[in-house]
């Protein structure tokens, strides 16, 4: 007789695709093998973490359709079954799992389409503070805005790709138009995902901007974070992105580090 | 709520089970979030997954929190994995005791189950082996769960599909005895019982006996499905439809017997329009109501409708 815990070591691994034959003294069939008796826990742990998985990645879901989502899904929950019961915060390694697949090789752009689906759902669960807002930094000398740290709002997502990722994310939620499609030529894309209130917003990014953007979240002085974007852009205006981000929300604080 | 024997168990300061009222509530779903604060249907109380709620911030907890102002909440969790022989999971615990304290629930409820093996959650309410071990551990995290809450817990019988060779406690014998030993109260799943019965040909009106009147704090009420394996029927507690007249049936009886009982109307898969939830939860209500009538001595907890 197994104690407990080898039992449910047992089990943990026959749900997770092991071999159930180990367990064929343990189970009573009843009428049944035991191997079937076991193959509906299997069946719950697939489905449901699947289901789990497919709500976060609603947009890879429909883009692969159910029969490859599901295969998908299958392989990933058994390479990485969840370690948490809190089901919104299951699968964070998907969109570098479907980079390793060969199957999914046609679709390029799909892994940075999963990782934006994170983001989002990070972002939607993120703890809810109030934004920085324009008023907030109106007293700031002029001249000592180079020395400007901004603290990020703990919603703020910063992703690139070289793919329209937003475009694909938009033309595939509900009730988007059927008709709608994107060409991959409209890519690269470099986007803010945050939410400052109840709605998860998502900002388009010049690439001067993100490198901004990306040093700002970093902890970076506000003159130091403008001279990696001009590295990346050597006209870049950093005042129309500053702009965009304090007033979409994007920042929490603020400080001054001469 | 009936008196209840505390001698067992170690709870500093016992909130007494089931302040919500002994009506009938709906399992809220995100879909009929709207729709019920729009229309503010006149149901007794509300119930949700505790682990869907366990969110920094965001919207979710908005909807709670606008539920809670309307309606009883009870927190339903299935992720605590009560069953497991390792420790409690602590940070899922604190973030349970977390959730708690802001919402306030009417009640706070587990699964006579397991579900983390290895520190792997299996998304899966997988039955016991009903022996000395098993009780020991399940009990133990009974008694740390409901110290951690500062609050008497409700422990659901569950639906199984499988037993062990060397299980030797018959359920109901367990599950009293877990009640016993912690002090917590019973959450009886009607449609678990049914589901069990049939998978393993026993007699559900005679595990439903069993159980106490005053011992049950809530009651389920949920549909399942029957998957044919083999030439043989197998009935899976997908909580995908209505209760079924045998359910039924076997609910009218616990009443007759017990009187009005929080009753719930659980759905989970192929979510139905809010008016479906809410006509089955009607139908649980017109069972209560002559319970009610029946039993004057045994009156209703109307008046903790709206708390806080």
């Amino acid at each position: 007789m197994p104690s407990l815990a080898e039992l449910q070591n047992a089990m943990r691994a026959v749900s997770l695709g092991g071999d159930a034959s180990a367990l064929s003294d343990v189970i009573i069939g009843d009428g049944f093998a035991p191997e079937q008796r076991l193959n509906i826990h299997r069946n719950n742990t697939t489905i449901l973490l699947g289901e789990a998985l497919g709500a976060t990645y609603a947009v890879v879901h429909k883009l692969v359709g159910d029969d490859f989502f599901d295969a998908v899904a299958r392989l990933f929950i058994r390479a990485q079954p969840p370690r948490s019961p809190c089901l919104f915060e299951y699968g964070e390694g998907f969109a570098d799992f479907l980079a390793t697949l060969p199957a999914a090789a046609d679709l390029p752009y799909l892994p940075d389409v999963a990782r934006l689906e994170w983001v989002w759902n990070e972002a939607f669960h993120a703890p809810d503070v109030k934004p920085l807002s324009s008023h907030d930094l109106a007293a700031i000398n002029p001249e000592a805005y180079g020395d400007l740290v901004l603290t990020p709002h703990p919603s703020l997502r910063l992703l690139e790709s070289p793919f329209p990722i937003k475009e694909i994310w938009d033309v595939n939620q509900p009730g988007a138009d059927p008709e709608a499609s994107v060409s991959l030529d409209e890519g690269p894309q470099a986007l803010a995902v945050l939410r400052p209130g109840a709605t998860v917003d998502m900002i388009e990014l010049s690439p001067g901007g993100i490198a901004l953007a990306g040093r700002l979240v970093e902890g970076a002085r506000l003159e130091d974070a403008f001279s990696t974007a001009q590295d990346v852009a050597s006209t870049f205006d950093p005042a129309p992105t500053l702009a965009v981000l304090i007033s979409a929300g994007a920042f929490h604080r603020h400080a001054l580090k001469p | 709520m009936a008196s209840f024997d505390h001698t067992a168990h170690s709870l500093s300061s016992p909130i007494p089970a089931a302040p919500f009222p002994s009506r009938a509530g709906i399992g809220l779903k995100a879909q009929h979030y709207q729709e019920v604060l729009d229309l503010a249907p006149d149901i007794g109380w509300l119930e949700v997954h505790s682990e869907n709620y366990m969110c920094a911030g965001g919207p979710t907890l908005s909807w709670l929190t606008a539920m809670r102002e309307r309606y009883p909440i009870s927190l339903h969790g299935v992720g605590m994995s009560l069953g497991t022989a390792s420790p409690l999971d602590q940070v899922h615990l604190k973030r349970l005791v977390d959730l708690e304290r802001r919402i306030e629930p009417g009640g706070v409820s587990e699964h006579l189950s397991w579900s983390i093996a290895d520190g792997v959650y299996l998304n899966d309410l997988i039955a016991l082996p009903y022996t000395e071990e098993s009780l020991d551990v399940f009990a133990t995290h009974v008694l740390e769960m409901q110290d951690a809450l500062k609050r008497r817990v409700l422990i659901e019988n569950p639906s199984s599909y499988l037993r062990y060779a060397h299980s030797v406690i018959p359920e109901p014998e367990f599950l009293l005895e877990v009640t016993r030993i912690s002090g917590c109260a019973v959450l009886l799943d009607v449609n678990n019982v049914f589901v069990s019965a049939m998978n393993h040909g026993f007699d559900p009106v005679q595990y439903l006996d069993q159980i106490p009147a005053d011992q049950i704090g809530e009651i389920h009420l949920g549909g399942h499905s029957q998957t044919i394996i083999d030439g043989r029927t197998i009935r899976v507690d997908d909580h995908g439809s209505r209760v079924c007249d045998e359910v039924w049936a076997l609910y009218e009886r616990v009443i007759e017997r017990c009187g009005a009982k929080p009753t719930l109307i659980e759905w989970d898969s192929n979510i139905p329009e809010l008016s479906v939830l809410l006509d089955e939860a009607a139908k649980a209500d017109r069972i209560l109501e002559r319970a009610h009538n029946k039993h004057p001595e045994n009156p209703t907890e109307v008046s903790h409708a709206v708390i806080g």
